[in-house]
């Protein structure tokens, strides 16, 4: 269970959240939505201790992390693994190597034992054949593939996906929604994928937060989603160019 | 100032809020009470930088080939720059001495013996430092400094790895290595330069200017603790403007420059400090 109570975050002058609070119930898929720069990606960062809160609380698992220092977040950052939005891959390191690394740091593996178990991991997302390529030669949506392999090695029971399917071709896309789903009903394990992706949202999401000038607008079912009045919301849930929606 | 030396909620607190306005409204004594401020906050944090170092570097765990390959890209990069501006520099600094010295006294019998001191005690080095320092300081703050704006150090922390341990601390055995290398190869260069000089300008016969009588173990021990202090201090000035980037590849831009201007600095600052011993220590 994670719980973000009342967080503020500023940067300088710049309020991006403005008392944002939400419960995320264990073993769903969690969707967070919202327009382009309103904080999502700031906001699942304080959940890793990537970025900390100007005040509020991170509640994960019954414990208050978000005044945790770094050797702290260590146990976090193995149960909560983020894929990052522009998946960050090392560039210096091989496919097979990156993946490595977390095994090697997280759960103390030798070099050998982690490489091997990286290249099964990155079978399941079929980029076995580029293990011993550098990520510069790939395409976004491999590296991103990468990515997902890279956080998925420590078993964790959190996962943090910025935007997994965007720069995916559609068919890509929806293995992984099926992956992110396929996670949560087999392994129990919980996702919190921010995304745009409206095909994602009304496929897989359990529950969906929408944040808006800093602040949540509206958090629910799918169902909440497609039946609410607020014409904000309707607006970019169905992606039209005119309305309330301001940015 | 950024959170690079011990990321943690209170040291993150206060980031970026200097970084659109720094010193607004502030008034004069306002505004050098905040450089002195940041001055103070940067030197905490590069002090944590090298203290981490040397942790990481005491616990002995090393990352398999991250060595050599620093070792070799540092002295890849540099060999060929370095000695060039070294042969260039002897022999003008050559030519300068014996124009000198033929105004004064005529006599150039001790030109070699005194050039050798003065490049073993103290050119060699700091020359040779002040050129790795744009050369192998830039590398390492455009590295780390476009890694922390594409996220990767983010990454790492993500993966448990610590950038000091994973980043800086090859870097930072590489360089003490390889500057004492360099340095040494920059000084024959210089030496050999200068003695070509002398044998065609002022017709010094090159058995006269290959002198080593004036070096004693005081010009090599002052000599080798500069090249180690430089070599320690290149990685971690220009590692730490590294990671203390913010802002896109503006951000890159400006961690490089500050990487040069401040290793240098720091170079400098160290030879006056380490000169100053060595002549209390080793006089004459
Ligand atoms: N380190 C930082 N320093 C200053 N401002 C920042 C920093 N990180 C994010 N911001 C600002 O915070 C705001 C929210 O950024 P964020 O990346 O969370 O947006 P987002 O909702 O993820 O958008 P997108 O869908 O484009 O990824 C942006 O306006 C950005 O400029
Ligand atoms: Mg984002």
């Amino acid at each position: 269970m994670i719980q973000f109570k009342n967080i503020i975050k500023s940067f300088g002058p710049k309020t991006v959240l403005q008392d944002v609070s939400f419960d995320v119930p264990k073993g769903s898929v969690f969707f967070i939505i919202g327009a382009s720069g309103v904080g999502k990606s700031v906001l699942i960062k304080h959940l890793v201790g990537l970025l900390y809160p100007d005040s509020g609380e991170i509640w994960l698992d019954g414990q208050e992390i978000s005044r945790f220092d770094e050797a702290q977040m260590g146990p976090v950052r193995r149960k909560c693994a983020m894929v990052f939005q522009h998946s960050t891959l090392f560039d210096s390191m091989t496919c097979a190597e990156n993946v490595a690394l977390p095994l090697r740091k997280h759960k103390n593996l030798s070099l050998k034992a982690a490489l091997a178990e990286a290249r099964q991991r990155l079978e399941i997302v079929r980029m076995e054949e580029f293990a011993d390529r550098y990520p510069p030669e790939l395409g976004d949506g491999m590296r991103k593939r990468v990515a997902i392999a890279r956080a998925l090695t420590v078993d964790p029971t959190y996962v943090l996906f910025d935007e997994p399917t965007t720069s995916l071709d559609p068919v890509s896309a929806r293995r992984v929604d099926v992956l992110i789903r396929e996670l949560s009903d087999k392994l129990g394990v919980t996702s919190i994928v921010v995304s745009h992706d409206l095909t994602s949202i009304f496929s897989i999401a359990d529950r969906i937060v929408m944040l808006y000038r800093g602040k949540v607008r509206l958090q629910g079912s799918r169902e909440d989603f497609k039946n609410t009045p607020d014409g904000v919301v309707q607006q970019f849930i169905t992606g039209r160019a005119t309305g309330p929606f301001e940015l | 100032m950024s959170n690079v030396a011990a990321p943690g909620p209170e040291s993150q607190r206060h980031s970026h809020e200097t970084i659109e306005h720094p010193y607004e409204d502030l008034g004069a004594v306002g505004m050098l009470g905040a450089a002195a401020i940041d001055l103070m906050v940067g030197g905490r944090e590069l002090y944590s930088v090298f203290v981490r170092t040397l942790y990481y570097v005491a616990r002995g765990k090393r990352e398999k080939g991250a060595l050599a390959r620093q070792m070799y890209e540092m002295g890849n990069r540099s060999v060929f720059f370095l000695s060039v501006t070294m042969g260039f520099l002897g022999m003008i600094l050559v030519y300068q001495a014996g124009l000198q010295a033929k105004r004064v006294v005529p006599d150039y019998t001790l030109l070699g013996a005194t050039y050798l001191e003065l490049l073993v005690r103290d050119f060699a080095a700091s020359l040779g430092a002040l050129m790795l320092a744009t050369r192998v300081g830039a590398g390492i703050a455009a590295e780390i400094g476009s890694m922390v704006v594409t996220e990767q150090i983010d990454a790492l922390r993500m993966c448990a790895a610590d950038p000091i341990d994973f980043l800086i601390k090859p870097r930072f055995l590489a360089s003490i290595v390889m500057t004492m290398v360099l340095v040494i190869w920059a000084g024959t260069i210089a030496f050999v330069a200068g003695a070509f000089t002398a044998y065609f300008a002022f017709d010094v016969p090159l058995q006269t200017f290959f002198n080593h009588q004036l070096v004693d173990f005081g010009d090599l021990a002052v000599g080798l603790t500069k090249c180690l202090a430089y070599g320690a201090a290149i990685p971690i000035v220009s590692g730490y403007c590294g990671l203390s980037t913010f802002g896109g590849s503006e951000g890159v831009g400006w961690a490089t420059t500050r990487a040069v201007v401040n290793t240098s600095l720091a170079i400098i600052i160290l030879n006056f400090f380490i000169s100053g011993a060595g002549f209390l220590i080793f006089p004459g």
